[in-house]
């Protein structure tokens, strides 16, 4: 999860990203930074999201879960 | 769905774009997010110029200048074209067909069957099976593939989702028989279930356009547009792309019995920079392989973008030489299709302005 709390921080122009931080309360979180991480999902780790499973998103643990249920599935 | 073609060729391709240019830096006003995130998009995307027609300016317009430059330049000649096909989303009518409509302007012969077909950013493939079907009729023996959309005219300038990447054109593509022995394979599928990915929901019968439907309105993503604009699903198109596209590809290398390694260009429908720098990555293409140079310096027009990528990279390569090319188109429909055939040498391959 480590690396994938960097990726998110690079995509959010953030120094850092914790797990329980809200992702939308970051001012760089718009419909670009969705795009970009729906587009490192697909690349890094094999899952697409649509952006309205960002819905059921708060926090970056939340997007970690979500991403780990659909690799299983 | 896998078709297969023999002896068929495109001799000549030429593209063209109006000479109006607009950039994005200077639309950004419009648009209702803080600049710094404009221009990140800018360059996550490669967003910088596009090319809009006047307004009025039609695709019969951009036809007839098209095919008329070809005429004076002695590169076609009139009386020799059997078949005039009109690939487009924004004719002139809903009736008379806007072929029609350019045979007349051109005073085209009787002996021709004008078609125009309703078909997006997949238009440059699917027009081509259409010409290539075409041929098989001893009758026909040139046709004219002609590709033109006006989409800045429907689309609202005070949508950054889709108006930064607009543009709007046409293009030629003559397509005859091939004297050489040749073989051309085409896979392609459609998906009518993810039609509202893609749509322009009003101005149809469904819909029609009233003073209601032109009322931009922003439906919670900051964009403003009404419902006669151009509406897209991004991040739905984004995964149908990365998704469908990379096995269109594999199913026309694979009837074709041909490697990834043996296809000289990946020549595919340009929606943005990021998305083809994905796919290229996707499929282990080299990006130098695949170009994505349109949409910055032209805008995505839909089906012409493929022509326009070999007018503005493979000019020289496509006069003097052979190249293997697989195309690709995917768009509204939702369509998506993949072509693999040996392009060249072609009589033209050029790219010129509408004034």
């Amino acid at each position: 999860m480590n690396e994938f709390l960097v990726k998110l921080a690079g995509i959010l122009e953030a120094e850092a990203v914790k797990d329980a931080d809200d992702l939308k309360a970051f001012p760089q979180w718009d419909s670009l930074a969705v795009l970009s991480v729906i587009a490192m999902l697909d690349s890094d780790y094999g899952v697409n999201l649509h952006a309205s499973d960002f819905q059921q998103v708060t926090t970056a643990a939340d997007l970690w879960n979500l991403v780990q249920s659909k690799k299983r599935s | 769905m896998n078709f297969k073609f023999c002896n068929k060729r495109i001799s000549g391709v030429l593209a063209v774009v109006p000479a109006n240019e607009r950039s994005f830096v200077e639309e950004m006003k419009n648009y209702n997010f803080p600049e710094a995130r404009s221009l990140k998009l800018k360059e996550v995307m490669g967003y910088d110029t596009h090319r809009m027609v006047q307004p009025n300016v039609c695709v019969s317009d951009l036809g007839v200048f098209a095919l008329k430059n070809l005429f004076n330049r002695g590169l076609l000649k009139p009386e020799d074209i059997d078949a005039l096909i009109l690939v487009t989303q924004t004719p002139d009518y809903f009736m008379p067909p806007t072929s029609n409509v350019i045979q007349g302007k051109l005073n085209l012969k009787q002996d021709l069957l004008c078609l125009d077909i309703s078909q997006g950013c997949a238009g440059y493939v699917i027009g081509l099976i259409q010409a290539f079907m075409l041929l098989e009729q001893d009758s026909v023996r040139k046709v004219v593939l002609l590709n033109a959309d006006v989409l800045s005219r429907r689309t609202s300038p005070k949508d950054r989702n889709i108006y930064p990447l607009i543009g709007d054109a046409a293009s030629v593509t003559v397509v005859e028989r091939d004297p050489q022995e040749s073989v051309i394979h085409a896979s392609f599928k459609m998906d009518g279930v993810r039609h509202e990915s893609l749509i322009i929901p009003a101005g149809g019968f469904k819909l029609p356009s009233t003073p209601d439907t032109a009322i931009l309105v922003d439906v919670g993503d900051n964009n403003m547009r009404g419902q006669d604009h151009l509406c897209m699903d991004g991040s739905a198109v984004f995964n149908f792309v990365q998704v469908e596209v990379p096995q269109i590809i594999e199913t026309v290398l694979a009837s074709a019995n041909a490697t990834m390694d043996s296809v000289d260009w990946f020549l595919c429908h340009q929606p943005n920079r990021f998305m083809l720098e994905k796919l290229a990555d996707k499929m282990k293409v080299p990006r130098s392989k695949m170009p994505s140079n349109v949409v910055g310096r032209f805008g995505n027009s839909g089906a012409t973008t493929l022509p326009i990528a070999m007018a503005i990279n493979l000019t020289e390569a496509l006069k003097t030489g052979t190249q293997r090319a697989c195309l690709a188109g995917f768009g509204v429909g939702l369509t998506w299709a993949a072509m693999l055939m040996q392009i060249g040498k072609l009589d033209f391959c050029d790219l010129i302005d509408y004034p």
